[in-house]
């Protein structure tokens, strides 16, 4: 640069052209693109030096040959093996041409597929602990609604065939609500269901009778024969001894419900802190939205 | 001066852009965001204790226990994603989430839609994926695994339906030819299968309400005969890797296998099904060696194999219409093809449960050993990890994507037309193995309580049932010294236990008596009446094996016809044009006891009780309902949803 300046004042005196030259010569626009000028033609320079290179190593290699011994069970021949390396380092060169085309711009596979490895990728680096037994029941009593326990009935019952007929039947419960009333055994058709139970979900029950028997259960006084109550079979005289409504299932019995909530609660509050950070880092524009 | 400052300007103007720029570079080249991600690491398999649920401590009851045992129903046939054929067709459900469908949550279908269980939740299930290159799909899928590289994956895993058909092909055929890499078997993707399986299990065992066992398919077919069995766990002491019929397609090397385990502590089952599809060799007289069965091959079989599944969606192996031709009831959901190869079955003899069971006593009685004594169950054999989707009315049929629509199952006329008009049936398409398909099979069973223990002591002991869908239930005792009331009183069944066997047991003779039977049937309360129950009887005559069917309990109180044993028809039918039944046909349940008319007691024999309900809608039928067109002329209509109870074998001498 120096002898740039230095030449110019020598030319000066002669001649106005030359002086026009010398106030281009230092206007910092000039010295700017001649910079650029002399590092673009020596980058060029150094790049026609490093051809880009493909490159199949010892290892791939080996995988090729592994593979291919897999299908054919025997050792590629020489010329098989030219084949098959002649066809890896075309898969190369094209991959490495549309690359730097760059064809796997706006490619949504290749995007997708990108997206699932960064997903993946951060999943990986925040592995969550174990966490231990208080902080599993500090998690239990944050969310008691999401680990019901179905209600629970004992009660017995006797049964009267819809086979009797409808009206035969209900009569007969009819008669058979009476005598268990004043005490006295209620009778009834033999069942093959069982005639008492002890501590039955509620659910079973209507899967097992029907909406109208698990109703009729559901809000029974305690201790006193109900009925006739209609089931898919037929009618009933029911007597619950016992009820426990709908309730919160116990640590003991969902802990690993509980286990599994929590590792998913804390992947997906890792996940959401990693794509905030990355939101943070990137400024998002999205068409016809004020960002 | 000014000149020498102004210069000083352009440069420091001109150096600052160019530190600018160069920064800009630097920026724009370095890998600011990502974090490198850390090295795969196998996932550690069972993180944290799994033993929270385990089984009650012994001589502590569950809830619902009853000595008088109660009926469960369950699955014990079910594939999800981590079976190779189930993979292909596009399914992604897992095994926790077939436990989820099981107890009546709602999964997804491999073709988009959700599906759920109309009948409520089931009483328990086993997972039975294929033990052959179990796991390995999901993995060839997996773009950064190894095994996806292979050639053979390529195009295996296409969401159309045609690739999909000709992918399963593919992998069928690379099975015959053993060109399939090793790598599809490797260690690590078995046991990781392995373990997930385990784990499901382990999970979703619930003690007195819903149970779990850990199983797989043995999915051996020399000749693409079938010859697939489900091999069912009682507990957690389990071999280190399935035994897989790609270490011998020969069910003698899996039973001495099993004998093995047995051993060592491990107790398992093995339960064949599709004897339909086996073209005669699933109940052969013969062993896979050519030789004659012996007592040695009998008592082998006997002690693994107790159950048969009777019935399930790719059709029910009872009987087949030219097997016994004096059973009008003999044509239910019959399909004469192999199984996942399209090829006509010829040879009926070895096909179906109730010859063996003739074939079975005929040996016992000429050679002293028998081979087929076999108790029943159905199961659905879902690979849509959707157990006990087996529901007239709510069908999704059972391979994915490839049958996920009724046109796909051809339940609806091609191409949107609105008539059958001009549709040729070709029975050898692939849309007409999918009509012969049938919504069936459960597996019922008699025990205590539903636990791990009981419910495999009662599959062991064949205290066990079939169904065609509908959780019918139905107790079969046999006996010499029941109350003459028996069937009036309410505690029939502590009085049958007490002076009876129970379905799945040995009658043995006693002088001068003849055994009474009772049969007793009631209804699914989410599904038709019941219309006739019958016992189906084979014995041998003369050293002839012979079969007969009676009817013995008639519904809508009609009077049985004791000369010919038939109930005279109850005039129950179906309005095709809604599905509904003719009102206040059938019966709650069918309940008697019977005496054998033709009893003798030198003769050797076996019974079992077949209850049939009045004829409902075909799945068929209501997909044609549903879209406004006639049912396909090629099929039936409708059908008569049954029950079959496990046998109980008259044993003349000991």
């Amino acid at each position: 640069m120096a002898s740039v300046a230095q030449a110019a004042p020598r030319t000066a005196r002669f001649d106005p052209a030359v002086r026009g030259l010398r106030r281009i010569a230092r206007e910092p626009l000039v010295h700017f693109l001649i910079i650029g000028g002399l590092l673009f033609g020596g980058l060029q320079l150094v790049r026609g030096a490093q051809r880009p290179s493909v490159t199949i190593s010892e290892q791939d290699l080996n995988q090729l040959v592994a593979y291919w011994e897999l299908q054919s069970g025997r050792p590629p021949t020489r010329q098989e093996l030219q084949a098959i390396v002649r066809d890896r380092v075309d898969e190369e060169l094209l991959a490495h041409e549309a690359h730097r085309l760059g064809l796997d711009k706006d490619d949504m596979i290749i995007r997708r597929r990108l997206a699932q490895k960064m997903a993946f990728a951060s999943e990986d680096l925040g592995a969550v602990a174990e966490p231990d037994e208080a902080t599993l029941r500090a998690f239990y009593d944050r969310r008691r609604a999401q680990y019901p326990a179905p209600a629970h009935v004992t009660l017995r019952h006797a049964f009267f065939s819809g086979d009797r007929g409808a009206e035969a039947a209900r009569a007969a419960a009819i008669a058979a609500l009476a005598r268990a009333r004043r005490g006295e055994d209620p009778g009834g058709d033999p069942f093959l269901l069982p005639l008492t139970y002890a501590d039955a979900s509620l659910d079973d029950i209507e899967r097992d009778y029907g909406a109208a028997y698990a109703r009729a259960v559901r809000i029974a006084p305690l201790g006193t024969w109900i009925g006739p109550v209609p089931s898919a079979y037929g009618f009933h005289v029911v007597r619950v001894e016992g009820r426990q409504g709908a309730t919160t299932a116990r640590f003991e019995t969902v802990r690993d419900e509980v286990r599994d909530a929590w590792l998913a609660d804390r992947r997906a509050a890792a996940n959401a802190a990693f794509l905030d950070s990355l939101r943070k880092r990137y400024r998002v524009v999205v068409a016809g939205q004020t960002p | 001066m000014t000149r020498s400052r102004d210069r000083a300007r352009a440069w420091t103007v001109t150096g600052a852009l160019v530190a600018i720029a160069a920064g800009g570079a630097a920026i724009a080249a370095s890998d600011a965001v990502a974090p490198k991600p850390a090295a795969k690491a196998p996932a550690a398999p069972a993180a944290g204790p799994r033993t929270a649920r385990d089984a009650a401590p012994p001589g502590r009851r569950l809830p619902g226990w009853n000595p008088e045992r109660n009926a469960y129903f369950g699955d014990l046939h079910v594939h999800t994603k981590l079976s190779f054929d189930a993979y292909i067709f596009n399914v992604r459900a897992t095994p926790e989430d077939a436990y989820r469908f099981a107890k009546g949550e709602t999964i997804g279908h491999a073709a988009g839609f959700n599906i759920r269980l109309a009948g409520g939740p089931l009483d328990f299930v086993a997972v039975t994926d294929h033990s052959e290159y179990i796991g390995a799909m999901e993995e060839a899928n997996d773009p950064s695994s190894p095994i996806s590289k292979l050639p053979v994956v390529q195009g295996l895993f296409s969401p159309d339906p045609k690739s999909i058909q000709t992918a399963f092909n593919r992998m069928v055929e690379g099975n015959d030819a053993g060109t399939l890499p090793k790598e599809f078997s490797e260690r690590r993707i078995v046991s990781r299968a392995w373990s997930e399986i385990q784990q499901a299990a382990a999970h979703n065992y619930a003690p007195g309400h819903f149970t779990t066992f850990v199983g797989y398919e043995y999915t051996s077919a020399p000749n693409h005969r079938n010859l697939h069995r489900n091999v069912i766990f009682r507990g957690t002491q389990l071999p280190d890797l399935p035994y897989s019929a790609l270490q011998s397609n020969d069910p003698e090397t899996l039973w001495r296998t099993m004998d093995g385990w047995r051993a060592r502590g491990i107790e398992a089952l093995a339960i064949p099904h599709n004897a339909n599809g086996s073209d005669g060799i699933m109940f052969d007289s013969v062993r896979r060696n050519g030789a004659p069965i012996d007592r040695a091959y009998a008592e082998l079989r006997a002690r693994n194999e107790p159950l048969t599944e009777i019935t399930q969606i790719k059709g029910t192996s009872e009987t087949h219409p030219s097997l016994s031709p004096n059973d009008e009831w003999a044509n239910f959901e019959i399909m004469e093809r192999y199984i996942g190869f399209n090829k006509a079955v010829t040879k009926f003899h070895g096909s179906y449960v109730r010859q063996a069971l003739l074939d079975g006593i005929e040996l016992q009685e000429k050679k002293g050993f028998n081979p087929f004594k076999l108790g029943f169950i159905g199961s659905s054999d879902t690979h849509n990890a959707a157990p006990g989707s087996v529901e007239e009315r709510n069908f999704f049929s059972k391979v994915g994507r490839i049958d996920a629509t009724p046109a796909q199952r051809g339940s609806i006329p091609p191409d949107g037309a609105r008539t059958w008009d001009g549709v040729v049936h070709d029975p050898g398409a692939q849309a007409a193995r999918f009509q012969a398909w049938g919504a069936s099979g459960l597996a019922g069973v008699w025990a205590e309580e539903n636990s791990r223990e009981a419910i495999y002591a009662a599959l062991r002991r064949k205290e066990t049932f079939a169904t065609s869908g509908p959780r019918i239930r139905v107790r079969f005792f046999a006996g010499y010294d029941f109350p003459a009331d028996l069937d009036r009183r309410t505690d029939l069944v502590t009085q049958a236990y007490a002076h009876g066997v129970p379905m799945g047991g040995d009658l043995l003779p006693a002088k001068g008596k003849a055994p009474a039977f009772l049969i007793w049937g009631v209804r699914d309360p989410n599904s038709g009446y019941l219309q006739r129950a019958q016992v189906v009887k084979g014995w041998i005559e003369n050293g002839v094996a012979k079969e007969r069917v009676f009817d013995v309990a008639c519904g809508d109180r009609l009077t049985l016809d004791k000369a010919s044993w038939r109930c005279p028809a109850n005039g129950a039918s179906v309005d095709l044009k809604t599905c509904e039944p003719t009102r206040f046909k059938g019966d709650v349940e069918l309940r008697t006891v019977w005496r054998d008319p033709t009893f003798d007691p030198k003769q050797r024999a076996f019974y079992y009780v077949r209850v049939l309900e009045n004829p409902s809608c075909r799945w068929s039928t209501w997909d044609a309902l549903r879209n406004g067109t006639p049912p396909n002329p090629n099929l039936p209509a409708t059908i008569m949803e049954r029950a079959w109870s496990s046998p109980i074998w008259y044993e003349p001498r000991a």
